[in-house]
């Protein structure tokens, strides 16, 4: 679709002149790779949490069982970090905020491919 | 006897605490003091594990996100600490959302004292050495304001243990 810019419905010279034929540019593809690709929200190890109270707030904020909070919570302990949820960036936003309001250090980041 | 089960689930979804006087007086000036670092000018260096980074690896990402987040997070931590503090002060008997804050906050003010004592994970495993009768062994440079917040510490995370014991009991 072709879009005219007017001024007060009469086109000018200036942007007659302007409406010409441009060089199409190439969609970035790498982008929009990107912004297809989910977003995961990463718990890092702190030596100071609890255990119990990180396997306590996995269950909490995202409804797991007890076995798999403990599994992503020993993978924080013993891995240095645990992916706890994906999705859109504003789910991922708002799981990050969630877990920073329970103390727990998150981060988010695209999925890799 | 008193602590015992100083938090425990009752009947119809609320919990009971049952702190020792002197707790709760030290409770409450800890919280009174986490408060006003909250809301200084300048913030502390050991309150950084409560505002922590959401894009590690993208800056700008970052910057954009604890612009529009930050003050939501600073707000959420002190209505959080003003429930707590009407907890511990007035309190026997308190709601799951008045749990639920509680928890946080005990959990916030470990984080900020656990920051100021330098933590780490090397730390368990000399853990049970700093508790009981070896308070009498004075190590170098430890200063009695050192001590304290160790026993502090301690006692926070104590706390919390039974914060998330009596959460998980079933309802």
């Amino acid at each position: 679709m072709i879009i005219l810019l007017r001024h007060n419905g009469v086109m000018d010279q200036a942007t007659i002149a302007s409406v010409q034929p441009a060089q199409v540019q190439e969609p970035d593809l790498a982008d929009d790779t990107a912004v297809d690709r989910p977003w995961i929200v990463i718990v890092w190890n702190d030596p100071i949490n609890l255990m119990s109270y990180v396997t306590f707030v996995f269950q909490k904020l995202f409804g797991y069982s007890l076995e798999k909070a403990t599994e992503l919570m020993l993978d924080v302990h013993n891995k240095g970090r645990a992916v706890v949820s994906n999705g859109t960036r504003e789910r991922a936003e708002f799981d990050v905020y969630r877990l920073h309001e329970h103390g727990l250090w998150a981060t988010m980041e695209h999925e890799s491919l | 006897m008193k602590n015992d089960y100083p938090i425990a689930r009752t009947k119809h979804g609320k919990f009971r605490i049952d702190l020792h006087d002197d707790h709760r007086e030290v409770l409450l000036e800890l919280i009174e003091q986490f408060r006003e670092s909250l809301t200084s000018a300048n913030h502390e260096a050991n309150l950084r594990r409560l505002f922590p980074t959401a894009y590690h690896n993208d800056a700008k990402a970052d910057a954009e996100y604890q612009r529009l987040m930050r003050d939501e997070l600073l707000a959420s931590r002190l209505a959080s600490a003003e429930v707590a503090s009407n907890v511990i002060a007035n309190k026997n008997e308190i709601s799951a959302e008045e749990m639920d804050a509680f928890t946080r906050s005990v959990n916030s003010l470990r984080l900020v004292l656990g920051t100021s004592l330098d933590i780490a994970e090397s730390d368990y495993g000399a853990k049970a050495d700093d508790t009981g009768d070896s308070r009498d062994d004075d190590d170098a440079g430890d200063t009695d304001e050192t001590e304290i917040q160790r026993e502090l510490y301690e006692y926070l995370g104590w706390l919390l243990e039974w914060c998330v014991m009596a959460q998980s009991e079933p309802t």
